[in-house]
């Protein structure tokens, strides 16, 4: 019985592994939106649903978090999608900045 | 000013002192403030400083662009309809937007004009008292756009 519990390993699915392994390795920059005194949180809301095209409940989720926590990490892109989404938020005067992610 | 919304346009109607109002606060642009008072800097990304410094050249320009664009706005007679109670402005979507991002320049930029105060203890004097006015009208006008985003979502 032990020996038929062993599963196969198909070279497909150490295929698949690898992929993911790499990719994961990729140098990527963390765009964050940190807390400020000023901007309604409401606004904060919409701000984050236009840019990323998130549905209410993520975008508040988020703005709870620059709320409550001084800052929210928003996602993990390339360098050239990061300073997308940063100028984005920038434009609709958030302070965002990018971190690379180490 | 109450919005309302009909096929794909947001309708602003506005009495004649919210028209004057808005006028005025939208001459304001670009006051470029940043609510930039708590992010520390990053700490492990050295090629980050350029990357910013032409973010920040992007978005003085493109302020540059959006005030000439704004001036237009408020010069086409066409925009604004007279009707019985004032003036009703047709939006589109994306026009909706441009306008959030103009008020929250102007209500930013008069917070940061304020002294960027973190709770609302204000040091008020005539100097001062404009940027307060401002902040909190553009904040009413911003305030009813959202409301009619949201009645839309």
């Amino acid at each position: 019985m032990a020996e038929t519990a062993v599963p196969e390993v198909l070279p497909g699915t150490i295929e698949t592994t690898e992929e993911k392994g790499e990719s994961s390795l990729e140098p990527g920059y963390l765009v964050i939106c940190w807390n400020d005194p000023v901007n309604y949180m409401q606004y904060v809301t919409h701000v984050f649903q236009v840019v990323f095209g998130w549905a209410r409940k993520k975008a508040e989720f988020h703005m709870l978090q620059v709320h409550n926590q001084g800052k929210s990490i928003l996602t993990r892109e390339s360098l050239e999608k990061a300073e997308h989404y940063v100028h984005q938020l920038q434009k609709y005067s958030l302070h965002a900045t990018m971190e690379r992610d180490e | 000013m109450k919005v309302q919304r009909t096929e794909g346009r947001f309708h602003l109607h506005l009495s004649a002192w919210e028209k004057r109002l808005l006028f005025e606060l939208l001459r304001l642009y670009p006051r470029s403030g940043s609510p930039r008072k708590s992010a520390p800097k990053p700490t492990h990304s050295p090629d980050l400083p350029a990357s910013e410094r032409l973010l920040q050249e992007t978005l003085t320009e493109q302020r540059k662009e959006n005030k000439k664009l704004v001036q237009a706005f408020l010069a086409d007679p066409s925009r604004f309809q007279d009707t019985k109670a004032g003036t009703r402005l047709s939006l589109s979507q994306l026009e909706v937007e441009w306008f959030l991002q103009l008020l929250n320049d102007i209500r930013i930029g008069s917070w940061v004009l304020l002294g960027s105060p973190e709770e609302k203890r204000w040091h008020l004097d005539p100097e001062t008292a404009p940027h307060l006015f401002a902040m909190e009208m553009s904040g009413y006008f911003e305030s009813q756009l959202l409301e009619a985003l949201e009645g839309d979502a």
